[in-house]
C-alpha cells in the first residue's frame, strides 16, 4: 500500500513541479480564479441594483453568491475535461505507449495528474471557503460538521466526474477522436448538474430525469450541505447513492477500457 | 529460452479514402475499409543475453512485432511467451522485467530535468533507495550526462535526450530491453557512445536487447544476429555476417607496390582476375577467396608498400538486399 500511495503521490508531485517551472504561468492562474469569482460577484452585484431587488426566487443576493461561489468551486474542482482531452490524444497519436509500458495503471496516472494539475485551485478555494463564513456569515457552513459533510460530497463528487469523464474517454480506442462527445458532455453537464441554476429550481419533470442520473451528485449534493438546503438525515443515503454511482461508473470504465485496449493501434511509432 | 514467438500475427483494419475535399466528404458516409497485415506467422525465439537485430524497411513490421512483444498491441493470432509471461496480460512483474527506448517517443517529462523523471520512475517501479542511486551513478556516468541531469530536457539536444531515455529505460535493471530506433537522427559520435554503452551494458549484465535501426552500423556493431521482416512475414533469421556475405561476398583490396610492377605480368593477372591499376596502386573488389588468391600472386610481382583489404559499407549491401531480398535468400 505504501508503494502505491508512494507511486502515485509522485505523479502529483511531478505536477507540482511542473507547474513551479512556469512562474508566470503560477501567478497568472491563481489571478484567474479570483477574476472569475470576482465578476460574477459584480455582475450579479448590478443586476440587484440596478432592479432593486430584495431576492430573485428565493435567493437573496448573499445566499446567491454563496450558492453560485460554491458551485463555481465544486463546478471547477470536479471538472476534468483538460485530463480527458489529454487522454483521448494520447490515445489517437500512440502517447498512451509509455504508461502501458510501464507497471502503472493509466486510470489512476492520470487521475492523479488531475489531481495536481488542480492543487493550485484546492489551496486557493480552501482559502476561500474558510473566508466563506466571515465574508457571508449564515449563508453557508452554519456548522462544523456541514464543512465535513461538503468535504465528503466534493471528493465523491470528484472521483465520479473523473469516472464519468474515463468512461468516455475510452470511446478513443474504437472511434480515435471524441473530444466532441467530451465536450458535449461538459456543457450539458454545466446546466444540467446544477452548475448555473439550483437544481431545485428546475421543473419537477426534468429535475426526475435527472435524479435518475449521476449528474445530481456532481455540483448541486455538496453545494446542498454546504448551503443547508438538504436535510441531514438524507446525506447519508444521498452518499450511499453517490457512492453506488462511483461503483458503477469504475467498473463501466474497466470494462470500456479492456475491450478497448484490445483494438489499441499504438500508433506512432 | 526466455523469449518465444510462435506464429503471431497482427492484422489492423484500416479505411482509406481518396485524397481531397470530396474524398473526405464521401468516406463520412461511405467508409471502406481494409485488412492490412502487418506481421504474419511471425515466429522467433532469443536467448538470454543476446542481442538480436530486427531489419526490414520501413513498414515491415519491425515495430509491430516490439509492440507486441511489450504488450502495447493484442495479436490477431499466435503466442508470445517472456519469461513466461504473455506481453499482453500486462501483469506488473512482467512490466518490471523489460523496457523500450523509442527513438520517436519520449517518456521523459518535457518541462522539468531528466533527474525528476528518473525519481518518478525510482517509485513507478518501486526501486530500493541504494539501487537507484548506484544505477543512476552508473549510468549517468557511462553515458556521461552528470552535468545535464537538472536541465530541462526541452532545453537538451536530441542525443542528450536519447541518453536520458536510456537512462530512465534502465533504472529498474530490466532482464529484456527493446531499442526501436535508438539512434535516429543522433550525429555520429552520439550513435558511437550509444552503441559502445549498449555493448558494456549487454556484457557486464548479460540483459537481452532487441534492436530495430536503419543504422546498419548500429547492427553490424552490436548484432551477431539478425531477424529480417519482409512485409510483414519472417524472412531470414541467423548470422548478420553470413546475411551479407550472402548480399555481396566480395571485399575490397588495395595494394600498394614499392614501383610500378612489370606489365606483361599484371596484363597476365588481368586475365583471372577483375582489378584495376592506377601506376603503383591495385584496387580489386572480390570474393574472399579470390582476393586471397590474388593477394598470394600479388606478393609474386614485388614486394608491397602496403596492403588494405576491407568489407564493402555494409549500409550499401543491406540497401541492394532490401531492393529484393528474395533474391539473396534462395
Amino acid at each position: 500500500m505504501k508503494a502505491w500511495i508512494d507511486k502515485y503521490f509522485s505523479v502529483i508531485r511531478m505536477t507540482w513541479i511542473q507547474a513551479l517551472e512556469y512562474k508566470a504561468n503560477a501567478i497568472v492562474g491563481t489571478f484567474a480564479i479570483f477574476s472569475g469569482l470576482a465578476i460574477e460577484f459584480l455582475i450579479w452585484k448590478q443586476v440587484f441594483q440596478a432592479q432593486e431587488l430584495n431576492e430573485i426566487r428565493g435567493f437573496t443576493f448573499n445566499g446567491l453568491m454563496a450558492y453560485i461561489f460554491l458551485c463555481m468551486i465544486v463546478g471547477q474542482l470536479k471538472s476534468s475535461w483538460a485530463t480527458s482531452i489529454e487522454m483521448i490524444d494520447s490515445i489517437r497519436t500512440g502517447e498512451m505507449n509509455k504508461y502501458l509500458i510501464r507497471p502503472i495503471s493509466f486510470f489512476t496516472y492520470h487521475f492523479m495528474m488531475f489531481i495536481g494539475h488542480n492543487s493550485l485551485f484546492y489551496i486557493v478555494y480552501t482559502t476561500v471557503l474558510i473566508l466563506f463564513p466571515i465574508l457571508l456569515p449564515g449563508y453557508a457552513f452554519p456548522t462544523f460538521i456541514h464543512i465535513i459533510g461538503f468535504i465528503a460530497a466534493l471528493l465523491i463528487s470528484i472521483y465520479l466526474s473523473y469516472s464519468i469523464y474515463f468512461c468516455m474517454v475510452c470511446f478513443a480506442f474504437w472511434f480515435g477522436e471524441v473530444r466532441a462527445l467530451v465536450i458535449a458532455y461538459n456543457l450539458s453537464n454545466i446546466v444540467l448538474a446544477g452548475q448555473i441554476i439550483p437544481l431545485r429550481l428546475f421543473p419537477d419533470s426534468v429535475r426526475n430525469i435527472i435524479n435518475l442520473t449521476p449528474l445530481q451528485f456532481l455540483v448541486d449534493f455538496p453545494v446542498s450541505i454546504a448551503t443547508a438546503n438538504l436535510p441531514m438525515n438524507l446525506w447519508i443515503p444521498k452518499m450511499g447513492m453517490a457512492l453506488s454511482w462511483c461503483i458503477i461508473m469504475t467498473l463501466a470504465g474497466r470494462v470500456i477500457y479492456r475491450s478497448g485496449i484490445r483494438v489499441y493501434g499504438g500508433y506512432g511509432a | 529460452m526466455p523469449i518465444q514467438v510462435n506464429e503471431l500475427s497482427k492484422h489492423f483494419k484500416m479505411f482509406k479514402r481518396e485524397a481531397g475535399l470530396s474524398g473526405a466528404f464521401r468516406s463520412f458516409f461511405n467508409r471502406k475499409y481494409e485488412t492490412f497485415h502487418a506481421l504474419t506467422d511471425i515466429s522467433v525465439q532469443i536467448e538470454d543475453g543476446e542481442i538480436l537485430g530486427i531489419l526490414g524497411e520501413n513498414g515491415a513490421g519491425k515495430t509491430t512485432l516490439i509492440k507486441l512483444l511489450v504488450g502495447l498491441l493484442h495479436p490477431s493470432s499466435g503466442e508470445v511467451s517472456i519469461n513466461g509471461f504473455t506481453p499482453w496480460n500486462r501483469k506488473s512483474d512482467f512490466l518490471k522485467q523489460i523496457s523500450v527506448v523509442m527513438g520517436q517517443k519520449n517518456q521523459l517529462w518535457w518541462d522539468i530535468p531528466a533527474s525528476e523523471s528518473f525519481l518518478l520512475n525510482q517509485k513507478i517501479y518501486e526501486i530500493p533507495e541504494i539501487q537507484y542511486k548506484n544505477t543512476l551513478d552508473e549510468l549517468v556516468d557511462l553515458l556521461s550526462v552528470r552535468d545535464k541531469l537538472n536541465v530541462q530536457v526541452r532545453r537538451l539536444s536530441l542525443g542528450e535526450r536519447m541518453k536520458m531515455e536510456i537512462i530512465a529505460a534502465l533504472l529498474h535493471n530490466p532482464k529484456i530491453v527493446l531499442l526501436d530506433e535508438p539512434t535516429i537522427g543522433l550525429d555520429v559520435i552520439a550513435q558511437l557512445k550509444i552503441r559502445e554503452f549498449v555493448k558494456y551494458y549487454n556484457e557486464k549484465y548479460k540483459t537481452t536487447f532487441l534492436l530495430t535501426s536503419h543504422y546498419m552500423r548500429d547492427i553490424q556493431a552490436l548484432c551477431k544476429r539478425v531477424f529480417v521482416i519482409h512485409k510483414g512475414a519472417s524472412l531470414y533469421d541467423g548470422d548478420f555476417n553470413d546475411l551479407v556475405n550472402r548480399v555481396n561476398p566480395k571485399r575490397k583490396l588495395l595494394f600498394e607496390f614499392n614501383e610500378i610492377p612489370n606489365q606483361s605480368k599484371t596484363e597476365r593477372l588481368s586475365e583471372n582476375y577483375n582489378f584495376r591499376l592506377d601506376d603503383t596502386i591495385l584496387y580489386a573488389e572480390l570474393p574472399d577467396k579470390e582476393l586471397t588468391k590474388l593477394v598470394s600472386e600479388l606478393f609474386q610481382l614485388g614486394v608491397p608498400a602496403s596492403i588494405t583489404m576491407e568489407d564493402l559499407p555494409v549500409e550499401d549491401t543491406m540497401r541492394s538486399f532490401f531492393k529484393d531480398p528474395e533474391k539473396f535468400l534462395k
